[in-house]
């Protein structure tokens, strides 16, 4: 952007937000232009700059937002929305320069509704405010991602995130009462009062997964739980992943557990070994069972008779309750993967039918072609009707030419998406589209991608709201 | 630039996010810069070539509260690599000039207020109190020259024990304020050994300030200046004045919550002797985030520069007092005290545990 022209309208934005929420400043620059996805932090790694807003702006409310979006309108700059930046897919990178609209202003809680179990909050909170917020009262969001105390409730929403124990309680657009909406026109829109409806296509799901690029969630009614009387663990090891998968479904067509981890060969044979001293082939499941302690002493019997029935070795609670409690100081520098490898978290999600299929699929794939990578799997979310699995390669010594080591990257997960959608699975469970999968999408949805380009299209004509992300 | 360790810090912390929540400028800003991850990725890429210009004035709007350093699981220490910027900035002549001009500040006056007169019933309670003996009671410029007051009651307290002791009238610099805005650069050390050779008259150093105990405590060691005296927070004091029956507040009904500070709970993890004196007091409600986890309330260093962040920040700490039931926020930090009061809502006080501890015998 020209020096005057931005100048100018610099001067629009502080009129709109106020001159303190307003900033071209090098490190706002700069720390608005790394997220959480590999190759952008590769590129800082390596030394070099990542693409950057002209501007950073950050809006406390609608209102503002809704001026912010007239603004870029009119001047048909880019805008892409920033929550925590915590995402894995560049969502929220500014790969076209323009605005950076930083949503963590709006982190106020409205409203902690204890008759109908919501917490009202601008969508800029970082999600352990909101647990913060429901744990004073007694209650608890049971939306536990690793990303927890990094990442806003627009960002969990934009991209359709998930936490562990999501097979009892739900993803996040299960969790979403009514939202506000900001258009890229700058009107402000809300979504029905009640998720569950007859009144026509449900707006909230439009929007959740939209990624910014449809408009801005500036607000969200989000559901909270009575915390649960008992939480119980246990631990088991089945003789093979296709036992373990069969019980696994078994029980989901019974009742819902809270946690359901199922680690595939190669992740067992590391963790088995902490667990009970010794090397054992096999697939381990870690599950957790709460609510009320009635309920939860029937659900436990009836997992212990399924499991039995695929001679399914017990191993107590010990390891899930050591699990529970640091569920997520393995995403802690120094025990997470990192620079300078490589790897990456390819989840799909899939019916059981395919499920396993694409499990050896994907997995054959990636270890054929790519000799160097090891891939390894778990499957931590469940439903009555399939599962998701959470699959990641590493590469330990990638390429040190940051061009050679983003093509490598690419190929890599061009090749494990496209083995899981050629064979019943999706792009991606929870993580997102962004600029990663983008190109995906078409590969995918076909034809249907022509029902987002139209929301597209008729939502942000001028094509300002986070573009190229999403395959839009 | 810095050192292999402060290297490390930042080249892990740059790019993880988990300790977002927890820092209690980004919590009241909003603004991305105003975390662990983001000013340890600028400054990353200082030590990769970018001038460090880019980065100082974010490495002034930390508190150094130790929340970051605190949650990391992994033990990496923003702080530290906070503080050695810090350092290496004011040895390249690259701290900001309102740093500067509040250094010299310290180097006409002996604190960043710029004052050298002392309010005038404070001058009087000190000269009642000035005899020499061997426990030496220090105040700091802080509660001197921000909140006379308090530093008066804090004074009459202790005279109600019966326990004797001195105020100096004219304090040494301790380099404490020194230390915060410039790390441990000559002119900090220079102060800490004058104050030491002061410091060293007494068998017994009560402190009044939890950051000046810190930097005594903690710092001094490691610099290698020794301290002969047995040394003590006021807090501790005050428990153990309680304990030995020489105050004996009556107990009642009330409910008070409290205000760890940063530099008692986290880096002299003493948060135990503030609990059992409320508690000796009236009915001691924790606040979420307390103890170790204290979310901090503001600095008055800061607030020379940053006013309104600091009154914001203070200001959203009340929000995690209605849960408390109680309507009685107890500081043991005169920043602290003096910012949420200056933020109380409607129908809340605060109080420091002197006035605390007074309005109970």
């Amino acid at each position: 952007m020209d020096q005057f022209l931005q100048d100018e309208i610099l001067t629009e934005l502080e009129d709109a937000v106020g001159r303190s929420n307003c900033s071209s400043r090098e490190i706002d620059k700069l720390t608005h232009s790394v997220d959480y996805f590999w190759l952008s932090r590769m590129w800082a790694d390596r030394g070099l700059k990542m693409p950057e807003a002209d501007i950073v702006v950050s809006p406390k409310d609608a209102k503002e937002t809704s001026k912010v979006l007239q603004i870029a309108d009119y001047y048909r700059i880019p805008v892409t929305t920033w929550g925590g930046g915590g995402g894995t897919q560049g969502g929220a990178l500014p790969v076209c320069n323009g605005i950076v609209l930083d949503t963590k202003r709006m982190n106020k809680i409205y409203d902690i509704n204890t008759d109908s179990l919501y917490i009202e909050c601008g969508t800029g909170a970082v999600y352990k405010d909101l647990e913060w917020a429901a744990n004073e009262r007694g209650y608890a969001t049971m939306h536990y991602p690793s990303s927890l105390t990094c990442s806003t409730v627009g960002g969990f929403l934009a991209h359709r995130g998930i936490g562990v124990s999501s097979t009892k309680y739900g993803k996040i657009d299960d969790m979403a009462l009514q939202m506000e909406v900001v258009l890229a026109n700058g009107d402000i829109i809300y979504t029905s009062p009640t998720p569950k409806h007859a009144a026509g296509p449900d707006l909230n799901q439009i929007f959740i997964g939209s990624e910014g690029t449809l408009g801005v969630i500036t607000k969200a009614q989000m559901r909270i739980y009575r915390q649960p009387e008992v939480r119980r663990f246990r631990g088991f090891l089945f003789h093979n992943m296709t036992d373990a998968i069969c019980a696994g479904r078994e029980l989901l067509q019974s009742f819902k557990p809270s946690v359901m981890r199922l680690y595939d060969e190669a992740e067992t044979s590391s963790l088995i070994k902490k667990i009970v001293g010794v090397s054992k082939p096999g697939a381990f499941m870690n599950l957790a069972i709460e609510g009320d302690k009635k309920l939860a002493d029937v659900e436990c019997e009836i997992m212990l008779d399924i499991f039995a029935r695929y001679h399914a070795e017990d191993l107590g609670s010990e390891y899930g309750e050591k699990w529970w409690k640091e569920k997520i100081a393995f995403f802690y520098p120094g025990n997470m993967m990192d620079i300078p490898q490589m790897f990456g978290t390819m989840d799909t999600i899939a019916t059981y039918s395919n499920v396993e299929k694409i499990y050896w699929a994907m997995k054959k794939a990636i270890e054929t072609n790519y000799p160097m990578a090891k891939f390894i799997a778990h499957f931590s979310h469940w439903y009555e009707w399939g599962c998701m699995m959470y699959d990641r390669f590493i590469v330990d010594n990638p390429p040190q030419d940051p061009h050679e080591a983003l093509r490598l990257h690419n190929e890599i997960w061009t090749t494990g998406v496209r083995t899981a959608i050629a064979n019943g699975g999706t792009i991606n469970d929870h993580h997102g589209v962004g600029i990663k999968l983008g190109r995906m999408m078409k590969e995918e949805y076909g034809s249907a991608m022509q029902v987002f380009q139209g929301l597209k299209k008729e939502l942000d004509p001028n094509g300002i709201m986070n573009p190229f992300k999403l395959g839009l | 630039m810095v050192s292999k360790k402060s290297r490390n810090i930042m080249d892990n912390c740059r790019f993880c996010w988990m300790c977002r929540h927890i820092c209690p400028v980004g919590h009241y800003t909003g603004l991305e810069r105003n975390t662990a991850r983001a000013r340890m990725l600028a400054l990353s890429m200082v030590e990769r070539g970018e001038d460090i210009s880019m980065a100082i004035d974010n490495v002034y709007e930390c508190m150094c509260c130790g929340a970051c350093t605190k949650e990391c699981v992994t033990g990496f220490d923003p702080v530290y690599a906070i503080m050695e910027v810090r350092k290496e900035a004011a040895l390249a002549g690259k701290t900001p000039g309102y740093i500067g001009m509040l250094v010299d500040k310290v180097g006409k006056s002996g604190n960043v207020y710029g004052k050298k007169s002392v309010d005038k019933d404070l001058t009087k309670t000190i000269k009642s109190v000035s005899r020499k003996t061997d426990t030496l009671f220090l105040l700091g410029p802080d509660v001197i020259y921000k909140a006379p007051s308090l530093a008066v009651k804090a004074i009459e307290l202790l005279k109600k024990s019966g326990t004797g002791f001195t105020v100096l009238e004219k304090e040494p610099n301790t380099g404490a304020a020194l230390y915060f805005l410039l790390g441990e650069v000559g002119e900090t050390r220079e102060a800490a050994e004058k104050a030491a050779t002061v410091l060293n008259n007494y068998e017994k150093i009560i402190i009044y300030e939890p950051f000046e105990a810190k930097v005594i405590i903690q710092q001094y060691r490691a610099w290698g200046i020794r301290l002969t005296a047995k040394i003590c927070t006021f807090t501790a004091f005050l428990s153990e004045l309680m304990k030995n029956k020489l105050l004996k507040p009556a107990k009642t009904k009330e409910k008070y919550t409290y205000q760890d500070a940063s530099a008692l709970a986290r880096d002299l993890e003493e948060t135990k002797p503030a609990e059992n004196i409320i508690d000796s007091c009236g009915v001691y409600k924790p606040m979420l985030l307390h103890g170790k986890d204290t979310f901090s309330a503001g600095n008055l260093i800061m607030n020379e520069y940053m006013p309104d962040v600091m009154k914001g920040i203070a200001s959203k700490r009340w929000e995690n007092v209605p849960y408390t039931e109680a309507d009685t926020m107890i500081t043991s930090s005169t920043a602290e005290y003096l910012l949420l009061k200056q933020t109380a809502p409607k129908g809340k006080k605060v109080m420091a545990l002197e006035e605390l501890v007074l309005k109970s015998i």
